[in-house]
């Protein structure tokens, strides 16, 4: 049985499914506070594949944490796939993210105690999809199969290796056919010929319409994005400025670091591929 | 030090919880400490006010000097004259003739024995004036006192307190002549003797005999066996030493929760470190040095909780102590330290944490690198069989099957939790069962009674004639009084043949007929291997007396039925009796001098008695709870904060705060069962061991009522409780971000 992405692509009109506003992420009080996002304006369009890129430190994780709804900001407002989730009280927001993003993180974070399989059915589970058990187990398996693991179904997580892992993770993320994935640095301990397939997953879940926001340190990766977000000291690159503060010294910027279009992609996000 | 300081600041209320329940645990410890606390107040006590070895109850001595008789017998050192008589009090012209009161006369201000002193107020310097015990009166009150032959003496209260002979117990403390006056003897009617050196129990039996001896040449009958107190106690000592061994038990109890509590508490603190261990290893540590380490770590927190817990369990045997002391004997003692519980206790602490840190830090310290580095958790889950196992069965929900997985990876805390449940559900029920149990035995106790008043008059002989009785057809003449048979003290009941008042089905043989039949408690005789037809000796106040049992009756004590009109003339009173018993709550019969009458129902509900009894041991059973509950809070804390990161996953996935609570209740819910199953279990054979004990340390016959009654609360208070932890930690660890959760993963 084929596993198809239910979500069609999108057409071509631009419709935003992340809009933040004066997005702020604050810790502290006072002289001692500090910022991790400060006053961010970012709108990413449905079945987008997005990459934060930007040095060690300045606010990538932060940022995405917010839009995947695992943190909330300190100020600004954030419309994620159609709801107001800076204003949702913890419990809304999980049941928002179960059925709304998929998570992948670079410590995999699969439960220890369940199997790959069951890691999987559990956030079947938890989406809030009405699905009967046979059925999670039906779909568990095909996600299982569509990241190549079929045979290691019944396995551990430290029976897996760090890249199998990340694949059940991914098929974790996806089972639920959310409308956004927020990947942090997924590949980011895992070998290059490992990290590529992760790539190619979630890059095959926005061919299905699935909107991806990754994170990576990877020049290679950030480069097959439809777009790359720069930051800088919790802030995104200032189109009017032109430039990106830093930008020289910046390690991660890749072949598609022109100051112009980077600058552009920030006011008019579009698909490049 | 500084190392537990920084642990503090690491997980700050997980080690506080840890040290905290650890400390309580070393505290409660100290409940081992009550018998010699309250001991040793008592000697003290004892020592203070010189408190007579031997002490005689006489009839009248006359003109006889008592201590110059006394003094040549080897081993008397002192020995001083008494008046133990009672009255009724009253005030002013209408004296009520309230149940009757103690006066004590002794030679105020030239005493050496008993020594009485004034805590308030002054001692009584003439005739008219008097000391009462704490709670009779108040300074400056006058009490009028009806003695013998109704003679009314004026007393003013000149001062509260009195001497450690008579703690508890309302007492007039009186000039010798002022008490004798009211008795109505010429001399006195009690004889106290201080030895000289000689104070183990055969030694004082002697000089009693040699002393009772020199009275008979001087025609003084002694009206109750003599009073041998040795090796220095008080004369209380051995009727609270049952109530405070008892409570040492307890101790045991808290010991075990100790040791449950610190071989987990010191285990999880280091395997929490494998990782911390393992990148030190990779950097160049050596294990030998990483291990002792570990070990400064655990050997830190235990004594940081020695240091919360000895002054802890200080408190706490000193307050129980108080307790039992007040309630029973009704004096405060002052605070005292057993040296050997707190030595013991910390040692404990620190060789116990030592010795499970040596273990777990060889174990830690042995985990290959390489996968050390890689796992989070010291024991990642999947290396055992036994997890392997639980994994490849897929029943349950999802969620239920990570619980079910989890208790099986974290085997030894699990056990832990079941043992603290165990703990806490048998201390519960062993404290609940003795409640009921000694409701049952004080119901049981009077069961084969039928009177429903009994009558004395003051005073320590036969003071009743016997054909007074006559007169009501209702109300029998009997005599009550103390003996001996085969080194235990019995109640001897000397009853009319035809009796009414008491039951007279026997288990075995048949009622008393000729004079020298006797019926013996049947549980008693079993003890003392005494069957029907078997001759026994009674040691009555008047010299040994032979009886040929005849029967075994149910009653549960230790009590020998005899004869009536036998045992007054073996006491040498023919005719005469000391009760009279009625099957109305007031006899009839007119009875001179003053009466003392005790119901029935006041005798079985013995309410004060079961108070005191309840309030030590609600005390004891809250201190082990509260243990037990800190205990179990702090292992369920370190399960929630071990997997914060597994619980954070759950959450980036959808999970809500309710699933995660439902994983950390599903997972405690088969614990808390097995516990609650084998704590009744444990109860039950606890209170079983207790009530044994107790009945083979007593030879009476005790019928443990196990408390079924209680076993919905008690299963409620465990359930509750633990559900209610479950849902503090679990909101702890869901009130931080999630994102900020999953980052500190790493
Ligand atoms: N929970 C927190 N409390 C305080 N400061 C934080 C917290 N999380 C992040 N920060 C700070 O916010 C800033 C941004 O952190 P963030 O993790 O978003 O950086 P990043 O761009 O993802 O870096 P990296 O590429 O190294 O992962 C950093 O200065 C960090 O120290
Ligand atoms: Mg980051």
């Amino acid at each position: 049985m084929e596993f198809t992405w239910p979500i069609s692509p999108s057409g071509s009109a631009y419709r935003p499914l992340v809009q933040a506003t004066d997005l702020t992420r604050r810790w502290g009080k006072g002289t001692a506070s500090h910022l991790g996002v400060d006053n961010v304006e970012l709108s990413i369009g449905q079945g987008e594949l997005a990459a934060i890129v930007g040095p060690s430190g300045s606010g990538k994780s932060t940022l995405g944490s917010l839009i995947a709804g695992l943190d909330q900001p300190t100020a600004g407002s954030l419309v994620v796939a159609g709801t107001r989730i800076d204003q949702l009280s913890n419990d809304r927001l999980a049941r928002w993210r179960g059925s709304n993003v998929g998570i992948v993180l670079q410590n995999f974070h699969l439960l220890p105690t369940l199997t790959a399989a069951e890691n999987i059915e559990l956030a079947l589970k938890l989406s809030e999809s009405r699905v009967s058990r046979r059925e999670r187990r039906n779909r568990s398996g095909e996600a299982l199969a569509s990241v190549g693991l079929s045979d290691k179904a019944k396995r551990l997580p430290t029976q897996l290796s760090g890249g199998e892992q990340q694949r059940v993770a991914v098929a974790r993320a996806m089972v639920t056919m959310p409308r956004l994935i927020v990947a942090d640095e997924p590949t980011g301990s895992l070998d290059q010929e490992s990290g590529h397939i992760v790539f190619d997953l979630l890059a095959g879940a926005v061919a299905n319409g699935t909107t991806v926001l990754l994170i990576t340190h990877d020049h290679e990766l950030a480069g097959q994005a439809d777009r790359v977000i720069r930051m800088l000291d919790g802030r995104i690159g200032d189109p009017s400025a032109g430039d990106i503060p830093g930008q020289q010294s910046s390690d991660v910027l890749g072949h598609r670091d022109e100051p112009n279009q980077s600058a552009d992609e920030l006011v008019s996000p579009g698909r490049h591929r | 030090m500084s190392q537990v300081f920084g642990e503090i600041r690491r997980a700050p209320a997980r080690i506080i919880v840890s040290v905290f329940a650890l400390a309580l645990a070393i505290g409660a410890i100290g409940v081992f400490a009550i018998p010699t606390v309250a001991a040793s107040s008592l000697r003290d006590a004892a020592h203070r006010d010189q408190l007579a070895q031997v002490v005689m109850s006489t009839t009248d001595t006359g003109d006889v000097d008592i201590p110059a008789l006394l003094t040549p017998i080897e081993n008397v050192e002192l020995a001083e004259i008494q008046v133990l008589t009672h009255v009724a009090v009253g005030n002013g012209d209408t004296p009520e003739l309230s149940p009757p009161i103690q006066v004590v006369g002794v030679e105020i201000g030239q005493q050496q024995i008993d020594i009485v002193h004034a805590d308030k107020g002054r001692l009584p310097e003439r005739a008219d004036e008097v000391l009462v015990s704490d709670g009779v009166a108040d300074i400056g009150a006058t009490i009028a006192a009806v003695g013998h032959g109704d003679t009314t003496t004026e007393l003013t209260v000149v001062g509260v307190g009195g001497t450690s002979a008579w703690s508890g117990e309302d007492v007039l403390f009186t000039t010798l002549d002022t008490a004798a006056g009211m008795a109505g003897l010429e001399g006195a009617n009690r004889v106290v003797v201080v030895v000289t050196h000689e104070t183990n129990q055969a030694d004082l039996s002697a000089t009693a005999e040699a002393t009772a001896d020199l009275f008979s040449d001087e025609g003084i009958a002694l009206t109750l066996l003599p009073e041998i107190v040795p090796n220095g106690e008080h004369p209380i000592e051995t009727d609270i030493e049952e109530v405070s061994t008892l409570i040492g038990l307890l101790g045991i109890v808290a010991g075990i929760v100790a040791i449950v509590l610190l071989g987990s508490t010191t285990n999880t603190l280091i395997t929490e470190r494998t990782r911390e261990a393992a990148v030190m290893r990779m950097l160049g540590a050596r294990r030998r040095k990483l291990r002792r380490r570990l070990r400064r770590l655990a050997v830190g927190i235990a004594v940081a909780a020695a240091v919360i817990g000895v002054p802890l369990g200080i408190l706490i045997s000193n307050v129980i102590a108080r307790m039992v002391l007040q309630e029973f004997v009704g004096i405060t003692p002052g605070l005292a330290v057993s040296l050997p519980v707190v030595v013991g206790s910390v040692a404990f602490a620190v060789v116990g944490a030592r010795l499970v840190a040596s273990r777990a830090a060889r174990r830690v310290t042995n985990v290959p690198l390489a996968s050390a580095l890689r796992d989070r958790d010291g024991s990642p889950f999947g290396r055992r069989f036994g997890e392997r196992l639980a994994a490849g069965i897929p029943i349950g929900s999802l969620l239920n099957r990570t619980s079910i997985r989890n208790v099986v990876h974290r085997r030894s805390r699990s056990l832990a939790i079941v043992g603290q449940v165990t703990i806490a559900v048998a201390s519960l029920m062993i404290v609940t069962s003795f409640a009921t149990t000694i409701n049952d035995f004080n119901v049981s106790e009077l069961e084969a009674w039928n009177w429903q008043s009994k009558t004395t008059v003051a005073g320590e002989g036969l003071d009743i004639d016997a054909e007074l009785a006559d007169t009501d057809p209702r109300s029998e003449a009997g005599i009550d009084v103390i003996g001996e048979l085969g080194e235990w003290e019995i109640e001897v009941y000397g009853l009319p043949a035809d009796t009414l008042m008491i039951n007279r089905t026997l288990d075995q043989g048949v009622w008393i007929e000729q004079p020298n039949d006797a019926v013996v408690s049947r549980g008693f005789a079993e003890r003392l291997d005494i069957s029907v037809g078997d001759d026994i000796e009674v040691l009555l106040a008047s010299g040994p007396a032979i009886y040929q049992v005849t029967g075994l009756h149910p009653d549960p004590l230790r009590s020998v039925f005899v004869g009536v009109e036998t045992l007054s003339t073996e006491l040498g009173a023919s005719g005469r009796r000391n009760v009279i018993y009625s099957l109305d709550n007031e006899t009839s019969v007119e009875l001179a001098g003053l009466t003392a009458v005790v119901h029935y129902d006041a005798v079985s509900e013995d309410e004060t008695a079961r108070r005191a009894i309840m309030l030590i041991f609600g005390a004891i059973g809250f201190v082990v709870v509260a243990v037990t509950g800190l205990a179990i809070a702090s292992g369920l804390a370190v399960n929630v904060y071990e997997r914060r990161h597994e619980f954070a996953a759950l959450e980036a996935i959808g999970g809500r705060r309710r699933d995660i609570y439902r994983v950390v209740s599903a997972e405690l819910a088969p614990l808390a069962m097995l516990g609650i199953g084998l704590g009744l279990a444990f109860g039950y054979i606890g209170s079983w061991a207790i009530v044994d004990s107790f009945e083979a340390g007593d030879a009476v016959e005790i019928n443990l009522a196990f408390a079924t009654g209680a076993i919905p609360a008690v299963v409620a208070v465990v359930v509750l409780g633990s559900l209610a932890i479950a849902g503090l930690m679990v909101r702890r660890v869901t009130s931080q971000p999630v994102a900020e959760m999953l980052r500190t993963a790493a």
